[in-house]
């Protein structure tokens, strides 16, 4: 008994020094993002521990940033509307790019866009597509618009990502509206929409909707292109599909959060992911849109000639980006529990 | 010395309930009152807003599921456990308790893990469909997962025993002459379950009850593996509250509601003849 | 006879019902196949591949400190309540005995929330500590019912007999009481154990950065698709419960031996 007691004393104490360590980064990232050899081999370089946590939504990790205590995380990866959204907000901390050596390396179209003009406080990290992947085996119809999915023979046999910015956003472009509209009636519209194609969808994941395609599950699925180009892989005759409206890109980005207590370790792990070959494994990993110049020259083909992976320039310059709504996401709000 | 003791001794327990229990529930009473403003916090003033919200259609269907699918798993786990429990009673006491031993024994593994291997059999692609399809008994593959069916299946599986131990432990106690006096003045099996049996156990029947329906309805994970995310529970809706939709008085109110309906079973339970302290225990 | 043939076949069924999903599980950890559908041939494979994966080894380590901290404490406290609960009358015991079924009753999201609402409020760090303190939050009533129960059956006089013989309150408690609720206290502990290894839902709602637990990681790797490592998890947390269990009925017999002989 007196040993119990006595071992159990000293894991408490354990536990105190280990939460006192004073070299982490604690990091805020997707689901399915960062391959966890890319972590373990930063660790080794630079002796940091990471303290890696996942979200599976921009509303997911901006509900953790303002209910966490300050200081709580370091590095978070919003996309491009939530980091304007956080900026106004006041929870980033500005970013000096001077520390960065490796941020020559990043490609000008990623750089000021309109969330963040001036990259003050965002650096793009990866971008993603909206695709739809097609099983050909066992479905022969012409697929080409979000409109496609409404026929009747797919009951059942549709996978949708669970996030309400972009399956709304989808109805609202195959409606002919932006992807962004708040406009009531439009809205209204957009439930019919949904409610009609909801009839064919077996489930809502954002975290791994390419399980349902590879295990057979469904045959039609519309999700993030890096899912797709992994589905592919496993079952060469899915086809992908750019649909017919704009679709959506979304970019993901650094930024740091404001208050953070290890902002030197975490600029050293953003110039670290920076690094040609660094971010050449995460991509293969995980195959989302490039965005790094020096990554690009040394890609291997089987990330090249991925059509969900390597996506046309036009594709993504028609694509839509998710813009912060204000207030009017209770719109959204609502209508996501209308149809759920 | 003696009032020293008694006096420290007593501390704890009068911190733990006051910091841990009391102050959160308190607290959440208090924030279901509060205005929530669009960024995510709320603002210090009084509202009934979030009440009202409540029976906005759109949230009123999410209770009638929850309640529905709560209900549904109750049911089933009741006419599972009932002719469960009666026929373990008839077996020597050894094998007895070997037998409700192995009852225990896989709740005692991880709960997620066990609603793992139910996707594993349930899939499309699942053993029970393969199974299935191997023998010709069914052309197309059965929808078994990411509908309620699954969710239900989960549900029951993970709180079935919640029903069976206060169910056996009071069936166990029933005077066997009872029984048999009923047999010996002609009485059908039916009236003999209906008039002895199921008053005798009425307690462990709504202990049962209470441990089933009330954690149905929060088990936000079964409904997010099982059901595909296609239906919402008012586990979820009071997650996606507090998670992502940032509305905490909101989810708060939810929560108000939910504790009410649960003060109300416990108060049916309690007018059953119910002890407190049977609740909950494995 | 027909009859006794129905009831058992019942009885077996409801026990596959029970036992289905772990046995799956179990095979399939040794399936070379990665897709859990056919058994294509064994490996050990999956094993090795769960004993590289670092972030899931830590999730363990943490998942034992908490329950472990937590059970501890929760013993400690539960123990100490359930006898101040059952001997003294003081102000607030009547309000104390009611909250106390709270954390079984209620909704655990409910909990879940309340307590995340509160370590905002006083500004806690999410993480080991606030995990800790909900595992005690909701394994102390249990530790006090469990030893609650043998109170009640002990024997009043032994308490008057040790006070007459000169000994304080506190060596009463000490020497006389406890020795005796080692029973309770142990089944308590038992139990708030295993409801902390297990819980998915408070833990989803106080843990922070770096105090991952083994449910929660469990819950994302299910989530992010099929992975035969969880299968080998499973079945090495199913084996080592089985041994636990098997390890105390051999202790439990082997008193029981000891009792009769005496």
């Amino acid at each position: 008994m007196k040993k119990i007691v006595c071992l159990l004393l000293l894991l408490f104490l354990v536990t105190g020094c280990s939460s006192n360590n004073e070299n982490v980064l604690n990091v805020l990232n997707w689901s399915s993002y960062i391959p966890d050899e890319v972590i373990r081999a930063f660790e080794e370089e630079t002796g940091i521990i990471v303290n890696y946590s996942t979200y599976s939504s921009n509303e997911e990790l901006l509900a953790k940033i303002s209910s966490a205590k300050t200081g709580t995380y370091d590095l978070i990866f919003p996309s491009d509307y939530m980091v304007e959204l956080m900026i106004k907000r006041d929870l980033l901390e500005k970013m000096d790019t001077s520390l960065l050596e490796n941020v020559s390396n990043l490609k000008e179209e990623y750089l000021g866009l309109e969330f963040d003009v001036n990259n003050e406080y965002s650096l793009p990290f990866l971008a993603t597509t909206i695709v739809i992947a097609v099983n050909r085996d066992h479905v022969t119809d012409p697929i080409s618009s979000y409109n496609d999915l409404l026929n009747e023979k797919f009951k059942n046999n549709i996978v949708l990502l669970d996030d309400q910015r972009i399956v709304i956003g989808m109805a609202n472009q195959a409606l002919g509206y932006s992807m962004n509209d708040v406009n009531a009636t439009h809205l209204d519209n957009a439930r019919d929409w949904l409610l009609t194609l909801k009839k064919n969808v077996k489930a809502f994941d954002s975290d791994s909707p390419k399980t349902f395609l590879i295990t057979n599950e469904v045959d039609i699925g519309v999700m993030w292109n890096a899912e797709a180009a992994l589905a592919l892989q496993s079952n060469p005759n899915i086809e992908i599909i750019y649909p017919l409206e704009n679709g959506a890109l979304s970019l993901d980005n650094y930024a740091i959060v404001k208050g953070s207590k290890n902002t030197e370790n975490a600029y050293k792990f953003i110039d670290y992911l920076l690094r040609a070959d660094v971010m050449k494994t995460i991509i293969e990993e995980y195959p989302y849109i490039n965005v790094n110049m020096e990554t690009e020259k040394i890609l291997d083909s089987s990330y090249l000639e991925n059509p969900a992976a390597n996506i046309p320039e036009e594709i993504i310059a028609k694509n839509e980006m998710v813009e912060n709504i204000g207030s009017d996401i209770s719109k959204y709000d609502r209508l996501w529990a209308e149809i759920k | 010395m003696n009032r020293i003791f008694k006096r420290l001794a007593s501390l704890p327990i009068s911190f733990y309930c006051l910091l841990l229990i009391l102050l959160p529930l308190v607290y959440i009473f208090f924030l279901s009152f509060l205005k929530s403003d669009s960024y995510g916090g709320f603002t210090y003033v009084f509202t009934l807003q979030n009440y009202l919200k409540l029976f906005d259609v759109v949230y009123l269907k999410v209770f009638a599921q929850s309640f529905f699918i709560a209900f549904i798993t109750t049911v089933i786990c009741i006419l599972i456990s009932y002719p469960f429990c009666l026929f373990v009673n008839e077996k020597s006491k050894m094998v007895q308790s070997i037998l409700m031993t192995l009852v225990i024994l896989p709740f005692l593994t991880n709960s997620l893990i066990r609603t793992y291997g139910w996707m594993v059999l349930l899939r499309k692609e699942g053993i029970i469909n393969t199974i299935l399809l191997n023998f010709h008994i069914i052309k197309e593959p059965l929808s078994l997962m990411y509908n309620n069916l699954g969710i239900i299946i989960g549900m029951v599986y993970t709180l079935l025993p919640f029903m069976i131990l206060p169910l056996y432990s009071s069936i166990s106690k029933i005077d066997p002459r009872y029984i048999e006096a009923a047999k010996d003045l002609g009485a059908s099996k039916l009236t003999i379950f209906f008039k002895i049996i199921v008053p005798l156990t009425v307690s462990g029947l709504f202990n049962g009850v209470l441990m089933v329906f009330i954690p149905c309805i929060g088990y936000f994970f079964i409904s997010d593996l099982l059901g595909g995310g296609k239906l919402m529970l008012l586990g979820n809706l009071i997650k996606n509250q507090f998670l992502t939709a940032r509305d905490w008085p909101f989810g708060a109110a939810i929560s108000i509601a939910l504790l009410l309906v649960t003060y109300l079973l416990v108060r049916i339970y309690r007018k059953s003849g119910g002890e407190m302290d049977d609740l909950g225990g494995l | 006879m027909q009859h006794k043939i129905l009831k058992n076949l019942f009885i077996f069924l409801v026990f596959f019902f029970l036992y289905l999903p772990i046995l799956v599980l179990v095979v399939f950890s040794f399936n070379t196949s990665r897709m859990n559908i056919v058994f294509e041939g064994f490996t050990f494979d999956w094993y090795k591949v769960l004993f590289e994966n670092r972030s899931l080894l830590e999730a363990f380590k943490n998942t034992m400190i908490v329950s472990l901290v937590s059970t501890l404490c929760s013993t400690i406290v539960g123990t100490l309540s359930a006898y101040v609960l059952h001997r003294y009358n003081f102000f607030g015991k009547k309000l104390i005995v009611k909250l106390l079924y709270i954390p079984i009753v209620i909704p655990e999201i409910v909990l879940g929330i309340s307590l995340l609402s509160i370590y905002t409020l006083m500004k806690l760090d999410l993480g080991m500590f606030t995990l800790i303190l909900s595992h005690i939050a909701f394994s102390i009533p249990y530790v006090i019912i469990s030893v609650k129960s043998v109170l009640t059956q002990l024997n009043p006089q032994m308490e008057d007999a040790a006070k007459d013989l000169g000994a304080n309150a506190f060596h009463v408690f000490w020497n006389v009481i406890l020795p005796n609720l080692v029973p309770g206290i142990i089944s308590g502990a038992m139990l708030a154990f295993t409801l902390s290894l297990d819980d998915v839902v408070i833990s989803y709602f106080t843990a922070g950065p770096g105090s991952n637990t083994l449910p929660l990681k469990i819950y994302s790797m299910i989530k992010t698709g099929i992975t035969p490592d969880v299968n080998a998890l499973s079945t090495i947390i199913l084996v080592f419960t089985l041994f636990i269990l098997i390890l105390v009925s051999i202790k439990q017999m082997r008193k029981i031996k000891k009792e009769a002989r005496v």
